[in-house]
């Protein structure tokens, strides 16, 4: 519980709300002077146009795709991290969280590399059969879940973390075998966590921007996801659609903020 | 464990055997158990003491088939079950803090054994209705377990493991969590229970009342052994070592020396105050007696009772049900402490300075 100090003048507490007050005016500021920038008609014809509306398309499906795959595998992964022993447990911890700090671009070009006709035997084992990855959307999904899949394995193994295994042993004892247990009483009981962190993947799969640029290329109408168009738009001098990609992703972003906060809500409380 | 429990054991043969734990081994993190032996018999209720970090939960735990075995065998009505995964082994498991599935309603919860075995719908609300008002909750089989008492739940989580009427039922300290009074009522169920049903039970409890009212059967842990087994009277009458009579609320243990005063009797002397008590121990002992064994009064008793000693009354404490009396004894300054209620207390006046004389028999004497 906070406790308020309400009735005392206290200069460093002035000093310090005005520096949190000024950050979120700066922040308002700033957003609200790109939303306003192009006129209102522009906007809509932006928003309206073939190439922004293909972006929206081409981000939400490989964002989708992308998040279902990094949940297939982090669901398992991250149950498994929370619940068993196994050797190699700490240095594939370790491993997994190495994408969080490392910048996006240099997944990007390790992907590139790996997925290269020209440069790796995989790839032009690839290319041999006739299946092209590179500067495709296949590569923006790839590049998406490459990215985002440790990112969802921390997240689900805190919800997991959350369920008392002794829920799982009383259901054992109760007739349910293992994979029944995950099923009806893991999954259920780690729900708000899992949709929380599907959510966040999604949203961020939504702005992927390094590791794609990399490995699926800024092609006009072919690889322009939404910041695609952003950086596409931006360097041809067309700020109006540059501007309608942006207001898009800011708005998925609040809404994806306001629905993490509602899964997320009774979280606190839940079943330990 | 105690060689006495293990030929009472032997006595009773194998069919009434129910669960044997044989050279029973595990670590877990930094938990050790070595070489551990138990033997419950059909129908018994068995209650397992200790201190936290005994490995009673793990042993609990072990059984329901949680956790593997570094070594050892577990056996139930002589077949093995070692490697037979927890949900067809037909053991139950109640744990303190309820564990009733929180996205389920209380009759889901109840119900939820018998929907993994495939039973049909009419027969699964049928039985969970039978069970529920059996244990008093049948009204509650709507709600949520969030919204119950702590009472209500425990008895949903009883509930949902008896309706499947396992062979053995785990307890791991089932009321430990509830208050006073939904703790007396829950265990008059619990023993109605087992009554009715013959269930094997095991029960974990920190509280001496459970063996009391409970118990067939007392298993003392500490560190991952079993250091004592056998029935109530033995292990809380006469316990193996300081460390039980510590645990089971003795009170009154004392190292003494021990020699033979005739007629089976034996004389100790602690400090220079002279015992009588039963024994054919010789030499350094340790003795304990009950706080309700000794009779306190104002005046010297004349009683069949071998031993009376003098001395003041140096505190008085007051737990809410009954009161305790620490008395100095006036040779050997030796601190007995005697209950008794907080009325008798009243009606005999006694007070702190007062002297006061303490009596009791030589048969409550215990000798280790």
């Amino acid at each position: 519980m906070t406790i308020r100090t309400k009735h005392h003048f206290s200069l460093f507490k002035l000093f310090c709300t005005g520096t949190a007050l000024a950050a979120v005016l700066g922040l308002i500021v700033i957003f609200a002077g790109m939303v306003l920038y192009p006129s209102f008609n522009d906007l809509i014809d932006c928003l309206l146009s073939e190439e922004i509306r293909f972006a929206i398309t081409l981000s939400m499906v490989t964002a989708l795709i992308s998040t279902f795959l990094c949940a297939v595998i982090a669901i398992p992964a991250a149950y498994s991290m929370t619940r068993f022993d196994f050797f190699g447990k700490e240095a594939a911890n370790i491993l997994l969280n190495l994408p969080l700090s490392l910048p996006p671009l240099v997944a990007g070009i390790a992907l590139l590399i790996f997925f290269s006709p020209v440069l790796s035997p995989f790839g032009s084992y690839l290319a041999s059969i006739g299946i092209n990855i590179v500067y495709t959307s296949a590569a923006i999904v790839i590049a998406q879940f490459f990215v985002n899949t440790p990112y969802m394995i921390r997240s689900l193994r805190s919800s997991f973390a959350m369920v008392n295994p002794r829920y799982e042993h009383t259901a054992r004892t109760l007739g349910c075998s293992e994979w029944n247990t995950f099923v009806q009483v893991t999954l259920p009981m780690a729900k708000s966590g899992l949709i929380a962190g599907i959510v966040i993947t999604w949203s961020k799969a939504m702005g992927e921007f390094g590791a794609v640029l990399m490995f699926a290329g800024a092609i006009a109408m072919k690889t322009e996801t939404l910041p695609m168009a952003l950086f596409i738009n931006m360097t041809t001098g067309d700020i109006e659609k540059s501007v309608a990609a942006a207001i898009i992703l800011l708005v998925i972003s609040a809404v994806v903020l306001v629905a993490v906060e509602h899964f997320g809500k009774d979280k606190g409380v839940e079943y330990v | 464990m105690s060689s006495m429990s293990e030929n009472g054991n032997a006595d009773r043969g194998v069919s009434e055997n129910c669960l044997t734990i044989d050279n029973f081994s595990i670590t877990l993190g930094d938990f050790k158990a070595d070489n551990l032996n138990l033997k419950v018999n059909a129908g018994e209720y068995c209650i397992i003491i200790g201190p936290t970090g005994a490995g009673k939960t793990i042993l609990l735990e072990t059984i329901a088939g949680i956790h593997r075995l570094k070594t050892g065998r577990i056996y139930l009505h002589g077949r093995d079950i070692t490697d037979m995964p927890p949900e067809l082994r037909g053991i139950g498991i109640v744990y303190q803090d309820y564990m009733l599935f929180p996205h389920m309603t209380i009759g889901d919860n109840i119900a939820f054994g018998l929907k993994q075995r495939g039973v049909s719908m009419e027969e699964r609300v049928r039985k969970t209705a039978e069970i529920a008002n059996k244990l008093g909750i049948g009204h509650l089989l709507g709600r949520y377990p969030q919204t119950l008492s702590g009472g209500e739940k425990q008895r949903a989580a009883i509930a949902r493991a008896v309706i499947l009427r396992p062979e053995v039922l785990l307890l791991d300290e089932p009321l430990s969590a509830l208050d006073n009074t939904t703790r007396e009522s829950l265990r008059r169920e619990l023993k109605k229970l087992h009554k009715e049903m013959h269930t094997t039970i095991i029960h974990i409890t920190h509280h001496f009342e459970d063996i009391y009212s409970l118990a067939d059967r007392v298993v003392v842990m500490r560190e991952g052994s079993i250091i004592q087994c056998g029935s109530v009277d033995e292990v809380v009458r006469k316990p193996d070592s300081r460390f039980i009579a510590d645990f089971t609320g003795m009170e009154n243990v004392f190292s003494g020396i021990c020699t033979p005063a005739g007629n089976e009797a034996s004389e100790i002397d602690i400090d220079g105050l002279k015992i009588y008590a039963v024994s054919e121990r010789i030499g350094d002992v340790n003795v304990g007696i009950r706080p309700e064994e000794l009779i306190i009064s104002k005046e010297k008793l004349t009683s069949s009772a071998r031993n009376s000693v003098r001395g003041e009354v140096i505190k008085i404490t007051d737990n809410g049900i009954f009161s305790k009396i620490a008395v100095a004894e006036e040779i050997s300054g030796t601190v007995f402490t005697a209950a008794l209620t907080k009325q008798s207390i009243e009606s005999m006046n006694i007070g702190i300075g007062d002297t006061v004389y303490l009596t009791f028999k030589a048969t409550a004497v215990h000798v280790f």
